[in-house]
């Protein structure tokens, strides 16, 4: 009994967020028919688009599915159903993480379709593409986390601000490893320690986070 | 165990700027309680303490037998909740939330539910958004209603309301009454409706819970007199008497305690007694209110 | 069963003295007769939308007053004693005249001039209902 309550909010939420969800794999798989017709100027803002798609929606899906539930005073109906604080959290995760990977997964793999079928796209590129495509998904936890427990738009754009700003920062530094480096020009995809070092990094701060925040919501005891 | 359905005991709960003290409040089977008190008094806290929803500092909370708010699930499954903060999806119908509450819970009436449609004059396929403010008052305490549960658990329900979408609310709330086993506990500030169909009276005031008892022994307790004093004539301080208000000739006394003997002691001292009138819930609620601040300062706690 | 029983808020008497009132009333019309069942309490308190309690309290004062009987299971109905209609009539007119009889006292009215008063209005009342 316990889980379909679980189950009908996750389920909930993810109907209810339908629309945002497709038009973020709509619009990543118009960037990339983008970056396929070539020239300079497409390819530029096929990639910018593509990784935009992804951010704005992981800006969009912390606020409408998280932060509104305090806001538009929905929290109280939520928590008057036979769910406990931990159970809330972990439906809010679930369907929060699971909208976003969705299209995350999406494009991930439209991506590497997309440079393994590429004549002059090196497949070497895509241990990094994957690399950087997991650091959004990273930021994206980090978003949901602070939004779950601040329940505010403030610390919640921080989060955004800090989480965009290591994608930049993350390719600048990803590209500097020599190992990683090595492997982007090839036209063998090499799985090299450095880049699967990183990624497992990345899968663990991932499991940080989230589980951080269902520890600090279940601490909680003014809840609603 | 007794079988309360709603039991705190000693409930505190220390904020900045407020503090909850010492509740101590019982509601047994089959019966309804309204909690009355002003604006900031702590209802809507205690009836969050009660739900689980704001975890208590000390003292025992127990609802339909569950320890709260460690058991909330297990209670939630019987408790119908609905607050008057609390919104629904406006983006969606109203058709879309009985669906959601239906597939939740296996208790859910749909016959029932399609009857408060009508009595409440709803129109499922509307979105919420598009609700007037009672509409959407009503929409919330049909999603509560039409699941029968054992224990309702209301802040303000008729708040804001029409006279006409009160009476239909009132007439749902009482209905409830027809199984035995069916609770409910509401707050408002509208003493009308509390004196109409409570059972049992909570006075709540700073925090305080200043009374709580049945209903009828409380109202059958308190008078208003108003009394004929020729000049020079002191009129005696009697037990039972909380204020005396002289003006001229005429003289109004309030009892909290009333017994006949009251009447004779203050015709025996000369007054001639006019009239002896009932006082009204809303009376009571503020002359109290008004008594338990002024000890309180006396005391100053 | 539809009891008929209507609460007025602009009475400022109690509500259980109205429905103790109205209960008289329906019995000593006649529209509820000796032995009759009646609504149980929880019956008429869901109908007129008042609380338990307070109905609760008006069948316990008439039951004391040996108008109606309740039966733990069975409900409740009205007493079976023969002329209980006419007997809550009389009860009535007895309040009547009391009351009228302590608002003459107030305004300093003796019995002598309660009682001409009192043909004097009988006497109006008939000579209206001629006309």
């Amino acid at each position: 009994m316990k889980r379909s309550v679980i189950q009908t909010l996750i389920l909930t939420d993810l109907r209810r967020h339908r629309l945002p969800i497709l038009a973020c794999i709509a619009s990543g798989i118009f960037a990339l028919g983008l970056i396929r017709i070539g020239g300079e100027l497409p390819v530029i803002l096929g990639t910018i688009w593509f990784f935009t798609g992804l951010i704005v929606l992981g800006c969009l899906l912390p606020g409408t599915n998280v932060i509104n539930e305090r806001k538009k005073q929905t929290l109280p109906f939520l928590m008057s159903l036979p769910v406990s604080i931990t159970q809330f959290t972990t439906a809010k995760i679930v369907s929060t993480v699971g909208m976003f990977i969705v299209p995350w997964l999406t494009l991930v793999i439209a991506a590497v379709l997309f440079i393994l079928g590429h004549p002059r796209l090196p497949d070497g590129m895509i241990p990094v593409v994957l690399a950087i495509a997991t650091l959004t998904l990273v930021g994206f936890c980090l978003i949901a986390g602070v939004a779950l427990v601040s329940e505010a738009e403030g610390p919640m754009a921080a989060a955004m601000v800090v989480a965009n700003s290591s994608y930049g920062l993350g390719w600048y530094l990803l590209v500097r490893m020599p190992g990683v480096r090595a492997g982007l020009a090839s036209p063998e995809i090499i799985w090299g320690k450095e880049i699967l070092t990183v990624l497992g990094f990345e899968f663990a701060v991932i499991v940080l986070i989230l589980g951080l925040t269902i520890y600090l919501q279940s601490r909680k005891r003014d809840f609603v | 165990m007794t079988n309360f359905a709603i039991k705190l005991d000693g409930v505190g709960k220390k904020y900045r700027y407020f503090t909850l003290d010492n509740i101590q409040l019982e509601l047994s089977p089959g019966q309804i309680m309204g909690l009355i008190g002003p604006n900031g008094a702590g209802k809507s806290t205690t009836i969050r303490i009660l739900m689980g929803l704001i975890h208590q500092d000390h003292g025992d909370v127990r609802v339909l037998g569950h320890r709260m708010p460690a058991e909330q699930v297990a209670a939630k499954w019987d408790i119908g909740f609905a607050s008057e903060d609390m919104r629904l999806y406006d983006a969606m119908t109203l058709d879309w939330h009985m669906r959601f509450i239906r597939s939740i819970y296996p208790q859910w009436d749909q016959t029932y539910a399609q009857l408060l449609l009508k009595r409440f004059g709803l129109r499922a396929e509307q979105k919420i958004k598009g609700f007037s403010h009672g509409q959407r008052v009503k929409a919330t305490l049909l999603l509560v209603l039409a699941r029968r549960p054992r224990l309702l658990v209301l802040d303000e329900p008729t708040t804001g309301l029409d006279p006409v979408a009160r009476h239909e609310i009132l007439r749902e709330l009482t209905a409830v009454m027809n199984d035995e086993g069916r609770s409910i506990l509401f707050s408002s500030h509208n003493t009308q409706d509390v004196e109409q169909i409570s059972d049992q009276i909570t006075f709540i005031d700073r925090g305080r819970i200043i009374d709580s008892l049945d209903k009828e022994a409380y109202l059958n307790r308190w008078r208003r007199l108003r009394l004929e004093a020729p000049l020079g004539i002191e009129l005696p301080a009697l037990p039972g008497i909380i204020n005396i208000r002289q003006s001229g000739r005429l003289a109004i006394a309030t009892a909290n305690e009333f017994v006949p003997g009251i009447a004779a002691a203050y015709e025996n001292s000369g007054a001639r007694i006019q009239m002896i009138e009932n006082m009204t819930l809303e009376e009571i609620f503020v002359a109290k209110v008004e008594l338990s601040r002024d000890e309180h300062e006396e005391v100053g706690a | 069963m539809d009891s008929g029983i209507l609460i007025s808020q602009s009475d400022k008497r109690p509500i259980y003295l109205q429905i103790i009132e109205q209960i008289k009333r329906r019995i000593a019309v006649g529209d509820w007769s000796e032995g009759q069942s009646i609504p149980s309490i929880r019956q008429l308190a869901v109908d007129i939308q008042v609380s338990v309690i307070t109905v609760k309290r008006a069948y316990l004062e008439l039951e004391r007053e040996g108008v109606i009987v309740t039966q733990q299971g069975r409900g409740s109905h009205v007493a079976s004693t023969p002329g209980l209609g006419i007997r809550l009539h009389q009860e009535e007119l007895q309040q009547h005249l009391k009351e009228a009889i302590r608002l003459s006292a107030l305004l300093g009215i003796e019995p002598k001039e309660l009682e001409s008063r009192l043909r004097e209005a009988s006497d109006d009342i008939a000579a209206k209902e001629r006309s």
